[in-house]
């Protein structure tokens, strides 16, 4: 509803707010192999996040809509795409993730939004200069 | 008590193999629900329904099955029922399917429905009988037992002659 009051028409605009009405939440997130052993690609990389649910939500966690949408091997970082009822499934199965092929492992999740666009920039990683 | 509020699911154990009868004890029941959750579930499903998780009651000769969990939880724990393929008991392990009846609130309110549930079951079984001697033993155990005001159990009949 637009402003009212003090004898003026009502504005002629509408203001809408939309809560938890993205379809898909993004994640940034880097996986951390401290050993400097082969690097997982990127269908071992999808394998791995689809194990943790599996691990921490079963099947019904593994038959997530979990998608990579990018994967870089060399920094071991991806963008992951989830629908928006499995956010809370998807991200606490990799904060409890800590195996992969018997090494010790570990996911840093960078950023999360429901907009893809949002995670193009980061202002953690902003030098002020 | 808002704060203890659990769920009483009310099922039967269906099995083609007469044998599976004998696994139906609370042990290997829990065992076999409770890895049914596990696998549907994960490690979290699992926590989440084991608390206050436990067999309540159980009639081996009619497979009927009544489970108890928090309020929060039954979902996860009805969801994975149709999951649970087959007993395992001493090393034998046999098909079967857990199919839900009721779920409740209270012992009570699954008492009551499962009264009920026996007396449409056996009305049933005396309908489909086929011969007569199975129905004179169904019509004599079904005119034979009685429901008096103390005891709430009589009203629970016993299956004869294990029809299926």
């Amino acid at each position: 509803r637009g402003p009212a009051g003090r004898g003026m028409a009502a504005a002629a605009f509408e203001r809408r707010v939309l809560r938890r009405a993205a379809e898909h939440h993004y994640l940034r997130v880097r996986l951390e192999l401290p050993d400097g052993g082969a690097r997982p690609n990127a269908a071992q990389f999808k394998q791995l996040v689809v194990t943790a649910l599996r691990e921490l939500h079963g099947e019904v966690g593994a038959a997530l809509p979990v998608d990579v949408l990018t994967y870089e091997e060399k920094t071991l970082s991806a963008i992951l795409r989830v629908i928006s009822s499995g956010f809370v499934k998807l991200w606490s199965a990799l904060t409890l993730l800590g195996f992969y092929q018997n090494r010790r492992c570990a996911f840093r999740v960078l950023q999360t939004s429901p907009f893809l666009l949002a995670l193009s920039g980061n202002s953690r990683e902003l030098v002020l200069d | 008590h808002p704060a203890l509020s659990r769920r009483y699911v009310l099922c039967e154990v269906v099995s083609e193999d007469p044998r599976c009868r004998q696994c139906i004890e609370d042990r290997a029941l829990g065992l076999a629900v409770r890895d049914a959750i596990a696998r549907v579930h994960g490690d979290y499903g699992l926590a989440c329904c084991s608390i206050s998780f436990t067999v309540k009651y159980l009639n081996a000769y009619t497979g009927t099955v009544l489970l108890r969990c928090r309020k929060d939880s039954y979902r996860l724990l009805c969801s994975a029922l149709p999951f649970v393929r087959h007993l395992e008991s001493r090393a034998q392990r046999y098909p079967c399917c857990l199919n839900t009846l009721h779920v409740g609130g209270t012992i009570r309110t699954c008492q009551k429905f499962l009264i009920q549930y026996n007396r449409t079951q056996l009305l049933k079984l005396l309908q489909n009988c086929t011969n007569e001697e199975e129905r004179q033993c169904i019509q004599k155990s079904l005119l034979s037992c009685s429901l008096t005001e103390e005891q709430a159990q009589s009203g629970e009949e016993e299956e004869d002659d294990g029809t299926e």
